[in-house]
């Protein structure tokens, strides 16, 4: 007799995640990268066989292995990237086409038939407009080979791109829809389609100390000598829904009334950046461009020392990992006050390094207003002014804010996110009545065992056959 | 009454294109943008389902048949050919077999499928002389009888093959080129009429094959009827002959007035186009038995040429061609609007490919000139029969874009392969290659200042 208690393990589940982005300095444009290269990474953690099949970098393996063999990169398209150096956007439509045609025979043959074979049941989860034809197309191969129904197959939603060019109802039909936060999941309401949340997460290693003597330099560098200097960043895509624009007039506004400030700024090379700037010149604020080749901690400190002063540092360069987490632990705010944030990874990150986040007030769901973060609730400038402004009087907030903050990210490390999406996942799999052997029974002590006992045990003996 | 009978069969798959249209890489190599416009994948799937319900079973038929006595005229397209190389030697090996049959008479086809000759008369005739060099190469035999593509004929192409050096050509019995004349007669449109003068001056006609032919081609024109009785009809239960028996076949064969009679079909009738519970292998195996016992004599194309030589009569050839698909003229290829823009997108792209002088290129055009690329878009706004043949061809897979849908993303391919081109014109390549030298000039300083530096 099997135990079948229908949970989800590392030995009866595997999982393959498709996005476009990965972990590849080719394959990150955004969030979603970040998104599925920690993803991947704690559920190969935890145990689960995972794949994870993106446009990688053309120059790269086009498979590696990672976590002791767990976790499985598949570099997609690379034929096509090799024509496209700059990123995994460029080429987008050729990459595409290529990405549907072939991931599904591949995601049939490789991983769902051995799979099945060895009665595992196979996850598969897409992420974003870019998965959801390829998404169909599997799950219809799937269903041709009558392996569909031992397949969970869900389909996430990060941003709200080129929607238009998805057929809800297919995709509906094929997979179960699922969004990061409760905003985006009002957003697809609108589109006449239900998801589950669940949220995105933070790696354990954002939750590590932060070197207090780090964050003392860089508050002394930015403030230059004035300890009254408020320091402020901000860091994401030239992106109108950013609010780059409220910012910069914050700090103009700040400015203007006698508050100095130093803004550290990291955007994208999208042509807002030219209307953030521009902004920020005609406001009089002064602006230094920081450029650097892939500097460690100790030569951005150094590149922003050797800066001449100015309001606002414009770093053109890769930002390496330790300089942004000490930047979010030394700044008096970090402005991620975005009009649009399916989530809002940054913010949380900023939390987990014990600093302030200023949030917008959409898909940050983790966010409580003066308890763990800021929360700007509307476009005007002056509703940062008013804040920050707050705080300087009230560093004891400041301080409650920045403890709140830590312990809320802690409730968002991949780890507790993995245990809702396994919650979810068993539910789905109750209803397509997969059922999930338990590690036991793939023993052969277990098998041997049930045997003895059926021959042996008189209380077994009399269960109904 | 008909006493001298060939039986011509065609083996042919198209290189289908890929649907829907794959964009192109910016620059890719010929190889990469092969990869982009050809359906490779499902190529290999079609290929194998016929395979195993046609090809095997049918060249087992015919290798049994001829071994028999029965005489066999057989024709196959280069672009089967590479896929059977490509994914099934073993069927190649068993067609070799077939062809190496003393009764068996292998048949030029235009390689690529194609209507190259709508685009490049010259290019055709050069190819046409390739194929056989090449079909050579693969059998062992040298054809000098040779369909063309679809059993397409006119006068100009008639005169290509001419120049190309074949002895004979097929073409299909169409009345509205026939006219008062019956297929059953061996034909040919020879030059003695309506010139009786020589022209001066005029060159002495050239032929590039080892043995010049010295009379122009013959012809042998396929009997509509009774072709189409087996390779369109015989599964129809609407039909009134059916169920059609190899007896009563034999009997209209051998009933027919004239000299000779050529029949021709596809190869995939058997077991293809008529399953093989629809009875036509039953019907092929009986069939020269059923012939014998009415006097009825199977030849090989050639041999039939040679018997009935001298009795060749003169059959003026149109402008336009004829076929032997659909109503029998090229408006079942270029009758709608979708077939007329391939058309000139073959042209565009066959033009394109010559400009940049790559013999590749060149190539990749012929393959995309593939005639199958119209005959499988003259359902586009039709209906009948002719557009159900048409529909049938068409891969199932396409469906799933909607019949606009079809069409437009088959321009698209070729619009993808006009584009992808571009890169490999001379003139462009000559510019690249001098904007690469000239920021290597520039460049050459910086790293000598960096080598000084070093020092």
């Amino acid at each position: 007799m099997m135990n079948l208690d229908g949970a989800i393990a590392p030995e009866n589940t595997l999982f393959v995640l498709l996005c476009f982005e990965g972990p590849d300095v080719y394959s990150t444009a955004g969030g979603l990268g970040t998104r599925v290269t920690e993803l991947s990474e704690a559920l190969a953690t935890q145990g689960y066989t995972t794949q994870l099949i993106f446009i990688g970098d053309p120059y790269k393996p086009a498979t590696e292995l990672r976590v002791d063999g767990k976790l499985i990169l598949r570099r997609w398209a690379q034929w096509v990237s090799k024509y496209y150096p700059n990123g995994v956007y460029d080429g987008e439509e050729q990459k595409l086409y290529d990405y549907n045609d072939s991931v599904p025979y591949y995601i049939y043959n490789e991983v769902v038939r051995p799979a099945v074979a060895e009665g595992k049941t196979v996850v598969i989860m897409g992420e974003d407009w870019h998965t959801v034809e390829v998404m169909c197309r599997t799950s219809d191969l799937l269903n041709w080979y009558g392996v569909r129904g031992k397949t969970l197959m869900l389909w996430n939603l990060n941003s709200l791109m080129s929607l238009h060019r998805i057929n809800w109802g297919r995709l509906n039909f094929v997979t179960t829809l699922c969004t990061v936060s409760k905003y985006m999941k009002h957003k697809m309401w609108e589109l006449g389609v239900n998801p589950l949340v669940i949220p995105n997460g933070i790696p354990v290693r954002h939750l590590d100390p932060i070197d207090s003597e780090a964050v003392s330099r860089l508050r002394a560098i930015v403030q230059r000598g004035d300890p009254q200097r408020l320091f402020l960043f901000k860091i994401g895509r030239f992106d109108p829904d950013k609010r780059w624009m409220m910012a910069i007039e914050a700090v103009a506004r700040l400015k203007d009334n006698g508050y100095p400030v130093t803004m550290l700024v990291r955007g994208g090379i999208e042509p807002h950046g030219a209307d953030v700037l521009r902004h920020a010149y005609h406001r009089g604020l002064q602006i230094q461009d920081i450029v650097a080749q892939r500097p460690n901690l100790e030569q951005c400190f150094n590149a922003l020392e050797q800066a001449p002063t100015a309001d606002i540092y414009n770093l053109r360069f890769f930002l390496p990992e330790e300089f942004v987490r000490a930047t979010y632990a030394s700044a008096d705010a970090t402005l991620a006050n975005s009009g649009h944030e399916p989530f809002g990874l940054v913010a949380l990150e900023v939390m987990a390094a014990q600093g302030i986040a200023v949030t917008g007030s959409t898909g940050e769901d983790y966010a409580v207003s003066f308890e763990n973060a800021i929360v700007t609730e509307t476009d005007d400038p002056d509703e940062i002014v008013g804040y920050l402004l707050y705080l300087r009087r009230h560093p004891d907030e400041q301080e409650r804010i920045r403890t709140n903050g830590y312990l809320s990210a802690k409730q968002f490390l991949w780890d507790r996110v993995i245990e809702n999406l396994v919650g979810k996942l068993e539910f789905l799999a109750r209803k397509q009545n997969i059922v999930f052997p338990t590690a036991q029974i793939e023993s052969s002590e277990h098998k041997e065992l049930m045997g003895q006992k059926a021959v042996g045990d008189p209380i077994l003996g009399e269960l109904p056959v | 009454m008909v006493a001298d009978l060939a039986i011509y069969t065609v083996v042919h798959q198209p290189r289908r294109l890929k649907l829907p249209a794959q964009p192109i890489p910016r620059g890719a190599t010929i190889e990469d943008i092969t990869h982009c416009l050809f359906d490779e994948r499902m190529n290999e799937r079609y290929f194998r389902k016929v395979a195993q319900y046609s090809y095997y079973p049918a060249a087992r038929m015919f290798l049994d048949l001829v071994r028999q006595g029965m005489r066999l005229s057989i024709g196959f397209s280069i672009s089967f050919l590479r896929q059977a190389a490509a994914w099934d030697k073993d069927l190649l090996a068993l067609f070799r077999e077939l062809v190496a049959e003393e009764n068996v008479e292998l048949i030029g086809v235009e390689p690529y499928h194609s209507f190259l000759f709508l685009l490049d008369m010259p290019a055709f005739v050069q190819r046409m002389q390739g194929m056989v060099d090449e079909l050579e190469g693969i059998f062992g035999k040298r054809p000098v009888v040779t369909d063309t593509t679809e059993m397409c004929m006119s006068a100009t192409l008639y005169n290509a093959l001419d120049m190309a050096g074949f002895r004979g050509a097929v073409m299909d019995g169409r009345p509205w080129v026939m006219d008062w004349r019956e297929s059953t007669h061996l034909y040919r449109n020879g030059d003695e009429a309506p010139y009786v003068v020589p022209i001066e001056g005029g060159k002495t006609r050239t032929r590039s094959q080892s043995k010049p032919e010295q009379n122009p081609p013959y012809l042998l024109t396929r009997h509509l009827e009774l072709s189409d009785d087996v390779g369109y009809r015989f599964s129809n239960r609407s039909w009134s002959g059916y169920p059609l028996f190899a007896d009563t076949y034999a009997d209209w064969i051998a009933s027919t007035w004239g000299d000779l009679m050529m029949i021709g079909w596809d190869f995939e009738t058997f077991g293809e186009h008529h399953r093989v519970d629809s009875g036509i292998f039953d019907f092929m195996r009986a069939l020269p038995e059923q012939l014998a016992r009415r006097n009825v004599t199977t030849y090989t194309a050639s041999a039939l040429i040679d018997r009935h030589a001298e009795q060749a009569n003169h059959l003026p050839l149109p402008v336009y061609p004829t076929t032997w698909a659909g109503s029998g003229g090229m408006e079942f290829f270029l009758g709608n609007s979708a077939q007329q823009t391939i058309l000139q997108l073959m042209n565009h792209v066959y033009g394109m490919a010559k400009l940049t002088e790559n013999p590749e290129l060149i190539d990749l055009a012929m393959w995309l000139a593939q005639s199958d690329n119209l005959h499988l878009i003259q359902w586009y706004g039709r209906s009948g029969p002719e557009a159900e043949v048409s529909a049938y061809f068409t891969p199932s897979e396409w469906w799933n874009l909607g019949p606009n849908g079809v069409i437009h993303e088959q321009q698209q391919v070729y619009l993808n392969a006009l584009r992808a081109m571009e890169p490999y014109l001379p003139a462009r390549l000559a510019r690249q290659t001098k904007r690469k030298s000239t920021r290597g000039r520039t460049q050459r300083p910086k790293r000598e200042l960096a080598g000084a530096h070093g020092k």
